[in-house]
Parts: C-alpha cells; structure tokens; sequence
C-alpha cells in the first residue's frame, strides 16, 4: 500500500477540521445572540432567525472550504515518512485554524458593526420628536 | 522515531499549556476592562470576551501548529534542545508583544472614554 500514510492524512484531518468547525460556529453563535437581539431591538423572532442564517452560510463556507484544501500531494519515489505526514498535516490543520480565528473576527467586526449602526439609527428616530414638539411652540 | 518527531512530540503540549494558560488569564482579567469600556452591561460584554478568547485560542494554536511544517532537520540531542528553545523562544516574545500592545490599547480606549466624560 503506497498510499496508505495519505489516507491516514485524511482520517486524521477530517474529524479534527468538522469538530474544530462545529464547535466554533456554536460558540460564535450562542454569543451571537445578544449583538443580533441588540442589533434588532429586541425583536425576538427576527433577531433568531438571522442568526441562524447566518450559522448555516459560516457552516457553508468553512466546511467547503476544509474539503477544499484537504488534498495531499506528495510526488516522490520514496514512501512518505511519517515525519512527513505530521509536518503535511501540521501545515493543514494550522492554516486551517488561522483561516477560521480569522473568519471569526471578520464575524464579530460584522457584529460591532450592526450595533453600532443601529444604535445611531436609534439615536435619529428619538431625536426627530424632540425638534418638532420644538418648532410647533 | 526519529529526533523530528520527538522534538514535535515535546514541543506541542508545552506551546498548548502556555497558550492556555495566557489566553484564560487575558480573559479573567480582560472582563473587568471591558466592563468598563461598556459600562457594566453584562449581556454584552460576556460574549465579546468568549468570542474574543476563541479567536485567540485558534489564531495563536493555528500558528503554533504550522510552525511545525517548516521546522529544520534534527539529528541529535544538543541540536533537538537547540531548536525547541528558539521556537518556543519567539512564540513566547511574540505572545509578550501582543500582550504588552493589547493592555497598551485597552489603556488608551478606557483612558478617552473618561476624558470624554
């Protein structure tokens, strides 16, 4: 079996990038929450529902992006060491888990952003009121 | 088995202790900043902290582990303690750096926030 040392490349890598993927997008979401019931004021259903589409698009993205990057090429005569295979891996699950440190802050900066955005909205709608009781006396 | 392996062997749990070990203090400590910054509300301030833990963990443990992909060859002892001193060296300066920046900003941020009062 020539091949042998990728394949256990690949059982190696798959539970650990799906497992490493859940986990965070759980994590990211259940703390999602309170920025979402913020954003929408607290428009309970609204607010949920947005949240777990966004879930579904962060599953959609990273997963496909783990398949993606998941093949090994390794051109030599000799077998692969297993050296080799930790260093191959070691390069994998790394990136990968940089890529999804980042795609996690990119996810937060988005969070900061729609509060910060709604609250100034909030701030223009309890402002009007205010000048026009004024104009009118 | 030979001296590679050995050396990442040694070198993985002693980076992961570290780095768990720094990241829960920067988040035990990190909350009472933050309650600060967000006067005292507590519903946001616990899941900014979480999420911000998380991404540290992956970032710095992501790093941590590709650095393994480009390490040089070992051939014995000396060079094995050689060389797991120097890249634990620069993960731990590089982790001081961060450190010193990030309480240097979080100072600055809760310092405008007073003036502004």
């Amino acid at each position: 079996m020539e091949n042998s040392k990728i394949i256990i490349g690949y059982l190696v890598y798959l539970p650990i990038v799906i497992i490493l993927t859940i986990y965070v997008s759980k994590m990211l979401f259940k703390n999602g929450k309170y920025f979402m019931l913020d954003i929408f004021k607290g428009q309970e259903d609204i607010a949920l529902a947005t949240n777990k589409l966004f879930e579904i698009g962060f599953y959609l993205i990273n997963i496909g992006w783990a398949l993606l990057i998941l093949k090994i090429s390794y051109h030599s005569a000799s077998e692969m060491s297993s050296q080799t295979l930790i260093e191959i891996l070691s390069k994998k699950i790394g990136g990968f888990s940089i890529y999804l440190g980042v795609m996690l802050f990119i996810n937060l900066f988005f969070f900061f952003r729609g509060r910060r955005k709604s609250k100034q909205s909030l701030k223009k709608v309890t402002k009007t009121p205010v000048y026009d009781v004024r104009d009118e006396q | 088995m030979n001296y590679n392996i050995l050396t990442y062997s040694i070198y993985l749990p002693i980076i992961a202790v570290i780095m768990v070990k720094v990241g829960w203090m920067f988040y035990t400590h990190g909350e009472i900043f933050l309650m600060h910054l967000y006067k005292n509300d507590d519903t946001i301030v616990k899941p900014i902290n979480n999420l911000l833990l998380i991404g540290y963990y992956l970032t710095n443990l992501g790093y941590a582990i590709i650095t393994l992909a480009f390490w040089e060859q070992v051939n014995n002892l000396p060079q094995m303690l050689n060389t797991l001193s120097e890249h634990l060296g620069i993960i731990i300066i590089g982790l001081a750096v961060l450190h010193y920046n990030n309480v240097l900003c979080l100072n600055y941020l809760v310092k405008s926030k007073h003036s502004k009062k």
